[in-house]
């Protein structure tokens, strides 16, 4: 079943005296389904950061339409997209984006109480999430106690506990260590077999072979696409790797 | 490299920081004002020619001295928070190949404009102004101010150098702390990641104790010998439980409301009570100087601008009558003749005696031992420091004086007596006076005539209203035993209004001197005769309250200035630091509104505890505050509440505004990032 649908999505920036105008993305459609984890590839300034921006809400396309489970999410409101996002989208970002104010364990639960649950309802949500994620003895610690990658493991937890339709993942792996790669990527493949549908996007070859199918984005458009069918992660990586050289050196087709 | 490299890196630097320059320029610009005009006045000749000026000038000396270490400990502060913006500028220089010795002179050169303008600025306000405050002394003194202008070239070198030193001390402390930084510290000075919290129980006890003590002291001290070391021991105990409190037992407090999991995890307090944890640890100390300043402004204010009102009341209170006479006697022969002058004079000049009052006394003072008065230091039972708090000064007077001066009818038996007690009350119903034996105490009154030594004095008075003048004899043969030489006499105190001018008061005070004087010489006899004026006093008075009102006013507004540049400085760092967390809230799913009305509310408790906390800290020093307008004569309360009120009323309506302002540039400063 088709979660999130994009269809000529198209953006453009207008510098702000009206000058120059900037195709940050020119026409870009493509799907994903239920459970999948979509991997999006491309090289800086290819428009994954815009595209990114408009699937999470936080700017409105020029043209096209996304829509989430059949929902245009351009056209809802001001007012209530906030509440949309919380409700629907989980976000894990390159800088993890905690507050320092909180614990972790409330960094965690700060979208649910924002949706207004009860304690005891998000202790009950919380305690299978951590445990998978192996996080529960650093609960009560604060961000600027604990290493990135248990950072990140608790922004995954935060985006988890909503139980969104989609997480959207901004480079999760953009400022970790090697070993904390590796860690969260295991993670996030754990989660995805659980069921959970992942869009990450990403310019890591490693994080991407971790994926079930990989779009690459070229100059505002989905240039091409690798399923991982029953590739190994090592396969895939091999694969990626020469999609990228064949990108790179300008090649018309793969 | 070229000194013009290190002109021109301090002007850019001072303009980039504008927003953070600007005010305390403003500020330097004020102090200098305020120093100048104060010490202008108490210098001026022109002021110390006006009636009361040079007893005005001798309470202006004094606020120099209180301005001069404020300006000290002010501008250092608000010098600090820049010095904690530039130091990221400065990193970056350093690491381009500056060394620390040549930031010391760009530091070297922006001190030096920046104390330029200051100086030139506030010398120029200062002396536009100080006419202005001039004249406006000159009407609190109730004279005419003269229209010549003048610059006091004293009081500019006075301010010039106190102010050199001032800005020689902040270049000191802030190549100091250039000096002892990293380069790469100096770079990530403002983002260092801050702790959170953690809660200081024992500070917090500690705190919360001391303003437990010092709220008790104020609202139970009675004793007006105690009132005034009590008052001060009570203010620095306020002072540093007021800091104690603000910082770590806001956070205490904000802990435990964390730990009741049903009332934390609510989308109202989970994001405000967190983050007050995190601003109160921040600005705590600011918070609870600010505190500490408006309850200054306020008690200052209000106490003095009571003094200057009320005025008159402390006149009437120590002078109840315009002319007021004490014979050192209670010979009819003498008082009689006294009388007669004061008739003779008033009827020369046309006018009648209005409102005569007169009632003899004796005036002794002894020790309050439970309900006895004993004269006699050795018959002292119980002695200790304190002993002199147990002094009571007694006025001994007959009953038919009283019931002639207020119109009454009241009777006593032999050992009966009426009480009127001031300042502290009396709660026996006997009273023991050493050698006479035990009085029964009929009644205690609530109300009788002033009386100026009564005023003039910090210990408590009873005046006992004996049965008849024999009485009174006999008390005087006691306590004249008792002191020998040093015994009191009897008096007769005799006074009376006049409906004229000052000038004419004084004018007939004179002549019942004179007269009294002649009878003197004639008769070596004739006892001694106190004739005192009320309006010959008046402008003493006057200099004396109003000097206060005029130092309360410009110390209130320099403390005003003060709260108000630690607010802006509080609410523009904490934009910058807010920023980032924002956009996270907004990411996470939090509405714009959301967030907006959670910093709101955060703002606004922050910004009104120190208010609220002053408004308390007022209310219980009001009893004290009221106990010592009490020894300047002023005993009327109303006004004082009125006034009070008054004050804080202009100071909320003031803070609001203040407020507004500030919250509006750190609105501002948070909505410029993105999202």
């Amino acid at each position: 079943m088709t979660i999130l649908e994009v269809n000529n999505l198209k953006k453009i920036y207008t510098t702000r005296f009206g000058g120059n105008q900037v195709m940050a993305l020119k026409d870009v459609s493509f799907q994903v389904e239920r459970g999948e984890y979509v991997a999006i590839m491309g090289e800086s300034g290819s428009g994954k950061s815009t595209l990114l921006n408009i699937l999470a809400a936080l700017d409105k396309p020029t043209g096209g339409t996304v829509l989430l489970e059949g929902k245009d999410i351009s056209k809802i409101k001001e007012s209530v997209l906030a509440e949309f996002r919380r409700d629907n989208l989980g976000f894990v970002f390159q800088e993890f984006n905690l507050l320092d104010t909180f614990t972790l364990e409330d960094n965690i639960y700060l979208p649910m109480v924002l949706a207004g649950s009860s304690y005891p309802q998000m202790r009950e949500r919380l305690i299978p999430i951590i445990e998978k994620l192996g996080i529960c003895d650093i609960m009560n610690k604060y961000p600027y106690e604990v290493s990135g990658g248990q950072k990140q493991r608790a922004a995954v937890a935060r985006a988890l506990i909503m139980r969104p339709k989609l997480i959207l993942a901004d480079e999760p792996t953009g400022a970790l260590d090697s070993k904390a790669i590796d860690e969260l990527l295991a993670m996030f493949s754990r989660v995805n077999e659980d069921g959970q549908t992942i869009l990450m996007v990403t310019h890591s070859v490693k994080a991407a072979s971790h994926a079930s199918r990989v779009l690459f984005i070229k100059d505002g458009e989905v240039f091409h696409q690798i399923y991982r069918g029953n590739s190994t992660n090592q396969e895939l990586y091999q694969k990626i790797s020469d999609t990228l050289t064949v990108l790179a050196t300008g090649g018309e087709n793969v | 490299m070229r000194t013009g490299v290190y002109q021109k890196l301090a002007i850019s630097g001072i303009r980039k920081n504008r927003k953070t320059y600007l005010p305390y320029i403003l500020t330097c610009i004020g102090m200098v004002m305020m120093n100048y005009i104060i010490s202008f006045l108490s210098q001026n000749q022109t002021v110390a020619a006006m009636r009361g000026g040079d007893d005005m000038q001798m309470v202006l000396g004094l606020g120099c001295g209180v301005m001069a270490v404020f300006s000290v400990i002010f501008l250092f502060y608000t010098n600090s928070f820049l010095i904690r913006r530039r130091k990221k500028e400065f990193g970056l220089y350093n690491i381009l190949g500056m060394g620390k010795r040549h930031l010391f002179r760009v530091m070297f050169w922006e001190t030096l404009i920046v104390a330029a303008i200051a100086l030139g600025g506030g010398l120029l306000c200062g002396i536009l102004f100080s006419k202005l405050a001039e004249l406006c002394m000159a009407k609190i003194l109730g004279t005419e101010g003269s229209l010549i202008f003048s610059i006091e070239w004293g009081a500019v070198t006075g301010t010039i150098l106190l102010f050199a030193v001032i800005f020689f001390l902040i270049l000191v402390n802030g190549i100091r702390q250039i000096h002892l930084a990293k380069p790469v510290e100096l770079l990530s000075s403002e983002a260092i990641g801050e702790r959170p919290p953690k809660i200081r129980w024992l500070s917090s006890l500690v705190g919360l104790a001391l303003l437990v003590a010092a709220y008790y002291i104020a609202v139970t001290t009675e004793d007006p010998m105690a009132v005034i070391t009590l008052f001060f021991m009570a203010v620095i105990m306020v002072i540093i439980a007021t800091y104690l409190l603000f910082i770590s037992g806001s956070v205490a407090l904000c802990r435990l409301l964390q730990k009741k999991k049903s009332y934390y995890y609510k989308t109202n307090h989970f994001v405000s009570v967190s983050s007050m944890a995190y601003r109160m640890k921040r600005n705590g100390a600011g918070l609870a100087t600010i505190c500490i300043l408006s309850t200054m402004v306020l008690v200052m204010i209000s106490a003095t601008a009571c003094l200057y009102i009320g005025t008159e009341d402390a006149i009437r209170q120590r002078y109840p009558r315009n002319i007021g006479m004490d014979t050192y006697s209670v010979e009819e022969s003498y008082t009689e003749a006294v009388h007669e002058i004061a008739r003779e004079v008033v009827e020369s000049h046309g006018l009648l005696l209005e409102n005569e009052l007169r009632y003899r006394y004796l005036g002794v003072a002894g020790y309050l031992q439970e309900n006895e008065i004993v004269f006699d230091q050795s018959k002292l039972t119980r002695f200790g420091l304190d002993s002199y708090s147990d002094v009571r000064q007694l006025f001994i007077i007959p009953l038919e004086d009283y019931n002639a001066l207020l119109g009454t009818q009241e009777t006593l038996e032999e050992d009966q007596v009426l009480l009127y007690c001031t300042k502290v009350d009396y709660n026996y119903d006997t009273l023991a006076i050493e050698g006479l034996g035990t009085l029964r105490v009929k009644k205690i009154l609530s109300e009788f005539v002033a009386n100026g030594i009564d005023t003039m004095q910090m210990i408590p008075s009873i005046f006992v209203f004996v049965p008849d003048l024999a009485k009174m004899q006999q008390i005087f043969d006691i306590q004249a035993a008792a002191y020998g030489d040093n015994s009191s006499y009897q008096y007769e105190c005799y006074g009376f209004d006049l409906s004229c001018g000052e000038e004419e008061q004084i004018a007939i005070q004179q002549e019942i001197k004179d007269r009294i004087t002649q009878l003197q010489l004639a008769d070596a006899a004739f006892p001694t005769v106190d004739c005192e004026s009320s309006a010959a006093e008046r402008t003493g008075f006057y200099a004396l309250y109003g000097g206060m009102f005029f130092l309360g006013i410009l110390l209130g507004l320099v403390f005003i200035l003060a709260a108000v540049l630690m607010i802006y400085y509080k609410q523009v760092s904490e934009g910058y630091e807010d920023q980032a967390r924002f956009l996270i809230m907004q990411k996470v799913g939090m509405t714009k509104k959301e967030i907006r009305k959670s910093i709101n509310s955060q703002i606004l408790t922050v910004f009104f505890l120190p208010l609220l906390a002053a408004g308390v800290h007022v209310i219980f020093a009001f009893p004290m505050i009221q106990r010592m307008l009490v020894m300047f004569g002023l005993s009327n309360v109303p006004l004082l509440v009125l006034v009070a009120l008054g004050c804080y009323l202009l100071f909320g309506v003031f803070y609001v505004v203040v407020y507004r302002g500030t919250s509006r540039a750190y609105f501002k400063i948070v909505s410029g990032a993105r999202g």
